[in-house]
């Protein structure tokens, strides 16, 4: 598939803020190439340039510099048919809440052009197959969170786009709506809908996405299939707790079974480079050394680890030993 | 979402190529005018509040008609009525005018904008739920201060004439309004002109004839406009069907509003060009 056939393509695609000593490069040269039917996932921290990347995709923020094709029309000058093809949830699912959920989807289908005789099918079809028509007929302002979400989604979808793009679509969920709303978005794909997701959670790009591209600082500094990304970590990580005062001599002998992997506060990691056999050498040689171990966990290579090996930080909240995955 | 339904592909064809500003701008207003209607405590007040002040203004100053400067009138009712008009429109578009601000805090703005839209029809759409509910008013003032004794001299084509001037005047303030929406992107700052629109009022003849008035409160009830449109609205009610009441009280709002929407769409093509 040339590049102008790709779904999604980006070359060279800069967002900066302000100038001179206050320039801020939001985005800063990014590369993207997202196959159709795909679902790829945008995956950083908070302010990374996740959101200033799907603002600028989907034509509400124009780039500074690069190119970008959506749907096979430039972001830039052909903007209009870019938005005729695309269906997008933006964070925080900004829905107006004096409104019901269904006069929103009709609005929505008078938005992109839909015949009248199809706005109540349209509406009930939609409304059936994110779980909320007994909710139909109420104002958004009682919907729960993940209500909101699954509507979002819905009026995301009122025209059957080929590209969707969904800007941290679960975050603020509680687990079992985070899960139900992972189900939809598959089913959407396997219907042929091509999916730019960004997240924070480590855990969703890892089960959702067939490609993800990590971005920091504005730039993207891995990208490829999360288990390829994960099998070039290689070696597994030990995460030990020991008290403040002995952390330089533990630092010392772990450093002896491979190198020292960025880990949170008041835990050391070291990417075992002889496997997990060699826990047991691990712990002697603290014993030995005189360093009390309060907690010791060994994880496979993780999406964590491969973004503390990019960026030499590990992703907020996800580098706990007890929360490896990064769910929140 | 267990309830899993397959959505018909086939029944549907894709976006086509030209979708109706029209029924667009439609949409967007009847959004506005519902929103309205569904916020009683931003609705309330904006009806309320000039029924007050009339009713006060009619009990305290009933012996105030008979000072020198004041028009024959048979009672302050029929003098004030058309202060009461435009102080209501004034608030009334104010809450218009942030709700619009509230779309761009909240991203139903982004919303729109990520759809094929019309661009200006988000700001008609606003403007249109404002106008319908500045007629609204304005009928409504009428309806309930008519059992009281208010009498329109004009007649039912005065009646009509009050409310498109109370509906242009909804129409300029809401566009001055949603300038102020669109420049700050803000409901705080649009609220916080509310004191703006009520010194406006006051330092006019809204509730006093401006040959009552002397000093700096006399100079700025001269050179406000709202004096001038009020004039012109009032004396559709208390001399009868003229021209020169007829032109005051539907020119005056007419040029604010083509002033006003002017400078509403320079600020949505700013607020476009800046994303």
């Amino acid at each position: 598939m040339s590049d102008a056939e790709l779904p999604i393509f980006a070359e060279g695609l800069e967002k900066y803020f302000g100038s001179g000593d206050e320039l801020v490069k939001a985005v800063d040269g990014i590369d993207l190439r997202i196959e159709a039917g795909e679902i790829f996932g945008f995956l950083g921290p908070n302010g990374a340039g996740k959101s200033t990347t799907i603002r600028m995709l989907t034509t509400l923020l124009k780039p500074t510099g690069g190119e970008a094709r959506v749907a096979g029309f430039d972001i830039a000058r052909q903007a209009d048919d870019v938005r005729r093809n695309i269906g997008v949830a933006l964070q925080d699912a900004a829905i107006d809440p004096l409104m019901t959920g269904t006069e929103l989807l009709h609005l929505q289908a008078v938005l992109y052009g839909l015949p009248k005789n199809q706005h109540r099918k349209r509406a009930g079809e939609l409304l059936e197959r994110v779980g909320l028509t007994a909710a139909a007929d109420r104002r958004v302002g009682t919907y729960s969170g993940g209500m909101r979400r699954r509507l979002d989604l819905a009026l995301s979808l009122i025209h059957e786009p080929s590209v969707l793009f969904l800007d941290e679509p679960t975050t603020g969920l509680d687990p079992m709506s985070r899960i139900s709303l992972w189900e939809e978005i598959r089913r959407l794909n396997n219907d042929g809908t091509t999916v730019l997701l960004t997240t924070q959670y480590l855990e969703e790009a890892d089960h959702l996405a067939e490609r993800i591209a990590i971005i920091d600082d504005g730039v993207i500094v891995r990208k490829g299939r999360p288990t390829e990304l994960k099998a070039e970590v290689g070696c597994p990580t030990l995460f030990v707790s020991v008290p403040a005062d002995a952390q330089e001599c533990a630092t010392e002998v772990l450093e002896r079974f491979g190198e020292i992997r960025p880990s949170a506060e008041g835990s050391l990691g070291v990417g075992l480079t002889e496997g997990p056999g060699a826990v047991s050498a691990v712990i002697r040689q603290l014993d030995e050394a005189g360093v009390t171990v309060k907690n010791l966990e060994l994880h496979e290579p993780s999406l964590d680890d491969v973004f503390a090996e990019a960026t030499g930080h590990r992703l907020e909240g996800a580098s706990e030993p007890g929360n490896p995955a990064g769910a929140e | 979402m267990t309830a899993t339904t397959a959505v018909s592909r086939e029944s549907h064809s894709a976006v086509p190529m030209r979708v109706s500003h029209l029924a667009q701008t439609w949409a967007m207003s009847k959004r506005a005018i519902f929103a309205m209607w569904r916020q009683p405590s931003l609705v309330v007040p904006s009806l309320v509040f000039p029924l007050f002040f009339i009713a006060l203004g009619t009990s305290s100053f009933s012996r105030a008609i008979n000072l020198p400067g004041f028009p024959e009138v048979d009672s302050y009712l029929d003098f004030a009525l058309a202060g009461a008009i435009v102080q209501g429109v004034l608030f009334g578009s104010v809450t218009g005018a942030t709700a619009m601000a509230i779309d761009i805090e909240n991203g139903f703005f982004d919303r729109l904008l990520a759809s094929p839209s019309t661009r200006t029809g988000i700001l008609v759409g606003r403007l249109a739920g404002g106008m319908a509910y500045g007629a609204g008013q304005t009928a409504f003032f009428m309806v309930v201060l008519i059992p009281f004794g208010l009498t329109i001299k004009s007649g039912v084509i005065g009646a009509l004439a009050l409310i498109i001037s109370g509906t242009l005047l909804a129409l300029a303030v809401g566009a001055l309004m949603s300038t102020m929406a669109l420049r700050t992107g803000s409901s705080e700052a649009v609220q916080g002109s509310f004191p703006l629109l009520f010194i406006a009022i006051f330092f006019s003849s809204a509730f006093f004839p401006r040959e009552t008035m002397t000093g700096i409160y006399g100079t700025l009830a001269d050179y406000n406009p709202i004096s001038y449109l009020v004039e012109g609205m009032r004396d559709l009610v208390i001399d009868g069907l003229t021209w020169s009441a007829l032109m005051r009280a539907l020119l005056i709002p007419a040029l604010m509003a083509i002033a006003t929407i002017a400078l509403a769409l320079r600020s949505l093509r700013k607020r476009l060009a800046r994303s």
